[in-house]
């Protein structure tokens, strides 16, 4: 196998490149002016470690892949054509209000609580951009007023006059009868032919999500509208780019779908928060290929601490409301949490309670903690970890950041010590056991809301400061492994290169399989056949354009079933693609059951009240190779005791002293060795603190194991052939 | 005998009598000694033991956070499987109280005063059914509860209570309370503003065993089911609370197991007592005075009368007293009367999410604060007198307050917010009933209340529609999902309305207009229930102006769809053009207050609403003239209002604002302002009088003087004015008596007029 893939980040181009046996991973600094020039100093990174010209290595590979932040830095930064609406009449208001919350979404607990100081972001289309279109279809699909194209017309003509540049259709329950959709985009080519240089683009909101909910519906085919030209120009110019460059095959672009496609058949949408979903799909990849088990993804950063859920099974959450930048849309997105937990978190004096409290607001990168010495005036989580003992001040960041220890001392004794009479390391202490606690309860809360026990869960920690607090996260959870996966520093870009090409296609519908009040349970199989027949289409189109082999197109079918009339809605994966007799439905019933009793708690279930359909959904994918990450677990048989680099002094949670640390530098361990807690290991893009009562085992590809004392090394079932390096 | 044996036989028999009354008993109503106290109770033995064991913040801080996160997780729970519209969309909340009952720690989301009214019925459960041999309190057991004479807002509100038992002690309660909707009363949807007695209220559940060994008694639920339109609502609600509370139960049970018994009470007690002292420091510093405000409410829901909402809020050291004596007296056959329980609910509510938002949510933010009511005033009701809709009055409460403490606000050294004009205060929304295109008989209402607009600030505009005052993040939902389970048509549904707006320097956040017409069922109807028709529920601050007022319209006598279906260029998307064109032949076109009690709708009628403004901040002529335009722009304001109340000058096609010519005409108009302007004293001698007008249908005090308390006349009942210490309910005669009484008068009027 010979592949590329590439994570476009806010500050670096990760890279990650298989060739044959060889996994190289490499990175560049993100050009945001031209996102070729930093991928191509990525590759030929990649290339010059192999000994390769990058030409021969595009000429070769079967595909390169794009995970990318390029829509989400668009969004923050509004940077987008001016996109007019067109809406029922009747609802010109649905967007500008947002059901009322939108003020909220997006933001910390604190903030939403706050109504005096709430505020709307900035609106993508403005009020004076959105007209009412005359016309309405009800909540079958039957036509209660025709469209009123003179109307229609006149309205065009204004919004084009205000400067439209760009043009979203969203109508009332087009989900069931898209006709005057449909018609609004044949009218608007009309008066605006394709040919002519004054077309514009045309998103009709039933495209692009096919569930009901006409808020959401609509903020989908905005942001989709606001951010197609800005991705199209970056993305078809990177593609331009490889083609220029010898690669001849599609380029392929990542989706928060946890599939992938190619530019062809991409909602812009669709590529919002890619790279943490393709961590999460990397570490997906990862618990099946090392027989993890129940895996929980956490990448802790500088600002934010993103959480995922992997189960065992392929049980996939998704959020069918996910909440981009600050609006809540309707396409299913690999379920994340976002919290805000980094090590920038501020820390300050809960004067109430007489304690620390730390985050959600953080220092960021600029002025960053205290102890970069770039200005920054409030203690961070960085700052009580350097206090710690825990950050090298000379050697953090590979030495790129030189760590001031005075102004972290100072900043904490002003906020905390003078008020709470402690010393820094006490103070130092409770901001480690608060952070940590923080997160635990986010990662609890979670799996709990699933219906799981942490105890029963692998954490995976990556990102720049979640190998420094996994072992507190850990500790506060009753987790007993933690794993720092391979290749962790490119480990979203992995997981791009792992993908399966994947199109979701569903209906929204109102459908009982059990009426309570009749007491019948459903039967016209064919009418459901049906459903799923057309979604299966739908699907196979998408792949077959885009070169796939027919047989090798596979489905999955999944619904969405509630009790009576509640909002939960519980998805299930049907254990077949067609009903046939009433053991299927009963099958799906039992299925239904099972899952909902798993997240709500035995006996919660509520049959008696009836069992509801509401989407029927179909997962049409076709399943490509992946990389080999099975050989991560150390054979157990050769185990070496490193030599420490040197030590120091460390404070930690539930020891009233400092402990002696030894030091070690993660690029001289070999696989196999293991480092006993109390230890701190250094490498170029973070610090492993391996707290007292754990151990560190390292795995290949740079995997690190943490392992509580008394606690085992995942057995695998299958040994597989090792990849070099 | 002497007098020591005197004294002892007068011991002993008032023994044996004690025993006896306490032996029997026949009702265990409401306990004026829970329900009269809202401060956090004493420390229990339980407690004061914990305290000394156990002493860290920083631990007892992170105790708190793990229960935190169990109530939100329980929250969630609950909105995922809550079948009520009222769970679906933010009126719901969970959390955990103590042993002795206060809440401790409640979830991020959801309505406050709902939990925060539960310590009462925990109080009630603990005092009473603890030691009763018949009920007793057990591992496993659950209370349901819904009436608001034992503590809760009113009774469509349901909650199910459960004590936590840790090696056999009772260490805690979870508590989940869902606005359902549907309780069986004389009008569906559970708020109902005909009912003239409680008993035509729906279900009143004092605080009862629905729940052994973790499940449901099929008995009870049976019967709770049958008192209620909606059956399936009623099991399945049942069933989510109580899943709900056993989530919390475990995640309080986890967090014992994992930082010892001693901890969590002592994090619970200590997370009360702190807050307390920091509550009363926050008062403190505010400045020392007294500021007074009042509103009226203009509507019982079934007359327009004025009920006075009056407020003395006065800040003594770290003292802070609502003093609402002086308002009207209790209405024994209306539904509009709220029990003071729930009257401080909502002021908690207040404080929590208008003044400290970043305050733990629990019971100890209003401990420090102090109420004084006059007995058997409206907002402090007796047990006879109805109050399903308490709304009526404690909102205008809520408001009444808000303003007054924006007043001390703006001198407060430290906020912990903005200084915020009063938000809006009414929930006006469509309450529904009847059945459906799937067949089932319904009663529940619209999320649509939750779209109140938001009130001015000090440096910025209101938020247009977007939040309840009492939930943060609550859902107006979609409209689509709303429309694929009941059988009616919002053809208008929440639209920005032209000029629905507080105007000020900054102005209000707008609400927006509502059309509604049945489609596709055999019976349906709808209510509402809101004050503010006739005059504005909400003013302003410091010169901006209140909302307006707003009436409900309908249109009868015409199917508006085979009009959209034969001539669909008729149809208006607006309730002024309607009301204004009055588009369809033969139709009546009528306008009422926003009391309406539940009415059949027939196919194609359009009953028609709107929500509404926040109040304005600041004088109108002080409002940056390019917010004018910007609001032109987004149709959001008229020419009218641009040009004549805020006094700008523009070219109206282009909107081109001509700043001098604006400078000159705000000029102008403060000049003007000054000549149409009095002296005070000729004010006070115009206007104020010693009592109320004669005519005028009046309710509370006159003036400053409030130990009299006015009522009436309304209705051929003549006024009566009473000692603000021996207020008596008031009557009021049925509105159909009032109406033929005013027909068989004009009647009479119109023969003698023909015989003369």
């Amino acid at each position: 196998m010979k592949r590329v893939a590439v994570d476009i980040g806010g500050t670096f181009t990760d890279c990650f490149m298989v060739w044959d046996e060889h996994y190289i991973e490499s990175k560049a600094l993100t050009t945001h002016h031209n996102l070729a020039l930093g991928f191509r100093e990525a590759l030929q990174a990649g290339c010059a470690k192999l000994n390769l010209e990058m030409l021969d290595v595009l000429s070769q590979v079967d595909s390169v892949r794009y995970a990318t932040t390029l829509g989400t830095n668009a969004l923050i930064q509004r940077k987008g054509p001016k996109v007019a609406l067109l809406v029922t009449a009747g609802f010109e208001s649905s967007v500008p209000l947002s059901r009322g919350r939108g003020y909220g979404e997006g933001l910390d607990s604190r903030s939403q609580q706050d109504l005096p100081g709430a505020c709307r972001p900035d609106a993508l289309v403005p009020i004076p951009m959105i007209a009412g279109v005359r016309q309405r279809m009800d909540a079958v699909g039957n036509i209660l007023m025709e469209l009123d194209e003179d109307d229609l017309r006149e309205k065009i003509r204004d919004l084009v006059d205000r400067g439209a540049q760009s043009f979203v259709v969203s109508l009332i329950n087009s989900v069931v009868n898209p006709v005057h959709e449909r018609r609004v985009q044949e009218v608007l080519l009309e008066e605006y032919p394709e040919h002519l240089l004054g077309a514009m683009p045309i998103v009709m909101a039933h495209k692009v999500a096919g569930r009901k909910g006409e808020y959401v519906r609509t903020s989908s085919a905005i942001i989709d509208a606001f951010l197609h030209d800005v991705m199209y120009h970056g993305l078809s110019s990177l593609e331009l780019n490889l083609r220029e460059s010898s690669y001849k095959k599609p380029m392929l672009v990542i989706h928060n779908s946890g599939g992938m496609a190619q530019l062809n058949s991409t909602d812009a949408l669709q590529t919002i928060h890619s790279g943490p979903v393709a961590g999460v799909s990397a570490s997906e990849h990862l618990a099946r290929e090392a027989e993890l088990g129940n895996v929980i993804c956490t990448d802790m950063g500088g600002t934010s601490f993103d959480i995922g859920l992997v189960v065992e099974g392929g049980v996939k959450h998704y959020d069918f409301n996910p909440v981009i930048e600050r609006w809540m849309v309707s396409v299913p997105m690999i379920h994340l949490v976002t919290l805000g937990a980094g090590g920038g978190s501020i820390v300050r004096y809960d004067r109430m309670y007489g304690t620390v409290q730390v985050g959600p607001t953080s220092a960021g990168s600029d002025p960053g903690p205290a102890c970069y010495d770039r200005g920054g005036l409030k203690p961070t989580v960085t700052d009580a970890d350097l206090l710690l003992g825990y950050l090298s001040a000379d050697n953090y960041a590979a030495g790129a950041i030189k760590l001031k220890t005075a102004r972290a001392k100072q900043v904490l004794e002003e906020e905390i010590c003078d008020v709470l009479d402690c010393s820094v390391q006490e103070a130092a202490l409770m901001v480690k056991r608060r952070v940590d606690a923080n997160m635990a309860n986010g990662i609890s809360t979670e799996l709990r809301a699933h219906g799981y026990d942490p105890r029963s869960f692998t954490l995976l920690a990556y990102g720049g400061n979640g190998p420094l607090h996994g072992c507190g996260i850990a500790n506060q959870l009753g987790i007993d492994r933690i794993l720092v996966p391979p290749f962790c520093s490119v480990f979203s870009a992995v997981g791009a290169g792992n993908m399966h090409q994947l199109h979701i296609h569903e209906r929204s519908l109102f459908m009982w399989i059990f009426d309570s009040n009749s007491r019948k349970l459903y039967n016209d199989y064919p009418a459901f056949n049906k459903i799923v027949e057309e979604l299966e289409e739908a699907g196979r189109l998408d792949l077959l354009r885009q070169g796939m082999k027919r047989e090798d197109i596979r489905h999955h079918l999944e619904l969405d079933l509630r009790y009576g009339n509640q909002l939960a809605q519980t998805t299930v994966v049907a254990p077949k693609m067609r009903l046939e007799r009433m053991d299927d439905v009963m099958a799906i019933i039992n299925q239904f059951s099972v899952d909902y009793g798993n997240r709500f708690g035995k006996g919660s279930e509520a049959p008696e009240a009836g069992i509801r359909i509401n989407t029927i959904r179909v997962q049409s994918f076709v399943e490509l190779e992946t990389v080999n990450l099975s050989n991560i677990i150390p054979s157990g048989t050769v185990k070496s005791s490193p030599k420490p680099t040197g030590s120091r002094k460390c404070y930690f949670v539930g020891h009233d002293k400092p402990l002696e640390t030894q030091t070690y530098d993660h690029a001289s361990l070999p696989v196999g060795a293991e480092v006993k807690g109390p230890a701190v290991i250094v490498s170029a893009t973070t610090t492993y603190l391996v707290e007292p009562g754990w151990r560190v085992e390292i795995g290949e590809h740079g995997a690190a194991w943490f392992l509580r004392d008394g606690a085992e090394m995942p057995k695998l079932g299958k040994k597989s052939k090792a990849a070099k390096v | 005998m002497g007098k020591m044996e005197n004294s002892e036989v007068a011991d002993r028999e008032k023994m044996l009598i004690d025993q006896f009354l306490e032996d029997n008993v026949l009702f265990l109503g409401p306990d004026p000694e829970i329900m009269l106290e809202h401060d956090i109770s004493p420390r229990s033995e339980m407690e004061e033991v914990a305290l000394t064991k156990y002493v860290d913040p920083a631990a007892q801080a992170l105790i708190r956070d793990r229960l935190q996160a169990g109530a939100n997780e329980s929250f969630e729970m609950l909105e995922q499987m809550g079948a009520a519209p009222g769970a679906k969309w933010g009126d719901l909340i969970t959390g955990v109280f103590t042993a002795s009952g206060d809440l401790s720690v409640c979830s991020a989301g959801g309505v406050l005063i709902f939990a925060s009214l539960v310590h009462h019925p925990v109080k009630f459960i603990n005092k009473y059914w603890k030691n009763d041999p018949t009920v007793g309190i057990r591992k496993g057991d659950g209370f349901i509860h819904n009436d608001a004479r034992y503590g809760n807002i009113h009774n469509t509100d349901q909650s199910l209570i459960l004590p936590v038992f840790y090696e056999g002690k009772l260490v805690a309660w979870a508590g989940a309370t869902v606005h359902e909707g549907e309780n069986g009363a004389i009008e569906p949807g559970g708020m109902p503003s005909a009912a003239e007695s409680v008993y035509e209220e729906g279900l009143k559940m004092s605080p009862f065993k629905v729940v052994e060994n973790y499940e449901l008694k099929k008995d009870l639920v049976t019967f709770l089911q049958n008192s209620t339109r909606e059956p399936k609502l009623q099991f399945e609600d049942m069933k989510t609370k109580l899943f709900a509370c056993r989530r919390m139960e475990e995640r309080v049970l986890a967090t014992i197991e994992e930082f010892g018994l001693d901890a969590f009470i002592a994090s619970m007690r200590k997370g009360l007592e702190d807050c307390k002292v920091e509550v009363a420091r926050r008062v403190s510093e505010w400045p020392e005075g007294t500021v007074r405000s009042m509103v009226i409410a203009d509507s019982t829901l079934r007359e327009n009368v004025m009920v006075k909402i009056n407020l003395e809020l006065r800040k003594e050291g770290d003292s802070l007293i609502c003093d609402f004596r002086g308002s009207s007296p209790e209405f024994a056959n209306r539904c509009n009367n709220t029990l003071l329980a729930s009257l401080k609910g909502m002021l908690a509510q207040l404080f929590l999410v208008f003044v400290w938002p970043d305050l733990p949510r629990n019971q100890a933010v209003f401990a420090p604060i102090k109420v004084i009511v006059d007995p058997k005033s409206t907002l402090c009701s007796s047990y006879h007198t109805p109050n399903a809709q308490s709304m009526m009055t404690f909102f205008p409460a809520f408001t009444a307050t808000q303003l007054a403490v924006a007043k001390f606000m703006y001198s407060c050294p430290e906020k912990f917010s903005k200084l915020i004009a009063p938000w809006h205060n009414m929930i006006r929304t469509f309450i529904w009933g009847g059945i459906t295109q799937h067949n089932e008989m319904v009663g529940n209402l619209c999320a649509d209340l939750n779209g109140m607009g938001g009130g001015a600030r000090s440096d910025r505009d209101g938020e247009h529609a977007i939040a309840p005052i009492f939930a943060p993040m609550a859902d107006l939902g979609e409209q689509e999902l709303n429309e694929e389970e009941v059988p009616f048509v919002q053809i208008v549904s929440k639209k920005l309305m032209m000029d629905n707006q507080a105007f000020g320097k900054y102005r209000g956040g707008q609400g927006y207009e509502m059309i509604a017409s049945s489609l596709g069922s055999p019976l349906w109807g709808f209510m509402t229930c809101c004050i503010g028709s006739k005059m504005s529920s909400v003013p302003g601050l410091f010169g901006g102006y209140g909302a307006p007022a707003y009436p409900l319209c309908k249109v009868k006598g015409v199917d508006v769809f085979e009009v959209m279906k034969t001539d669909p260029r008729k149809f208006e998307f607006s309730i002024v053009d309607i009301m204004n064109k009055r588009p369809f032949a033969g139709a009546s076109y009528t306008t009422h207050h926003t009391g309406m009690q539940f009415e059949i709708a027939k196919r194609g009628e359009l009953y028609m609403i709107t929500q509404g403004a926040g109040g304005g901040y600041g004088d109108v002529l002080e409002r940056d003239p390019n917010l004018v335009i910007a609001d032109l722009e987004q149709k959001l304001i008229s020419h009218e209002t641009a040009r004549e109340l805020y006094c700008i000058v523009y070219n109206p096609d282009t909107l081109l604002l001509d700043r001098d010519a604006t400078e000159k005409a705000r000029a102008a108009e403060r000049m003007s302002r000054k000549k149409r302007g009095v002296p005070f004293k000729d004010f006070v001698k115009k206007w104020s009088t010693q009592e109320p007008p004669a005519d005028l249908p009046f309710y509370g005090s006159w003036g400053r003087d409030r130990s009299v308390i006015y009522a009436g006349p309304y209705g051929g009942v003549p006024r009566r004015a009473m000692s603000a210490d021996a207020i008596e309910a008031i009557y009021m005669p049925n509105p159909r008596d009032v109406r033929i009484a005013q027909l068989e008068q004009r009647i009479k009027e119109l023969e003698q007029s023909k015989n003369a």
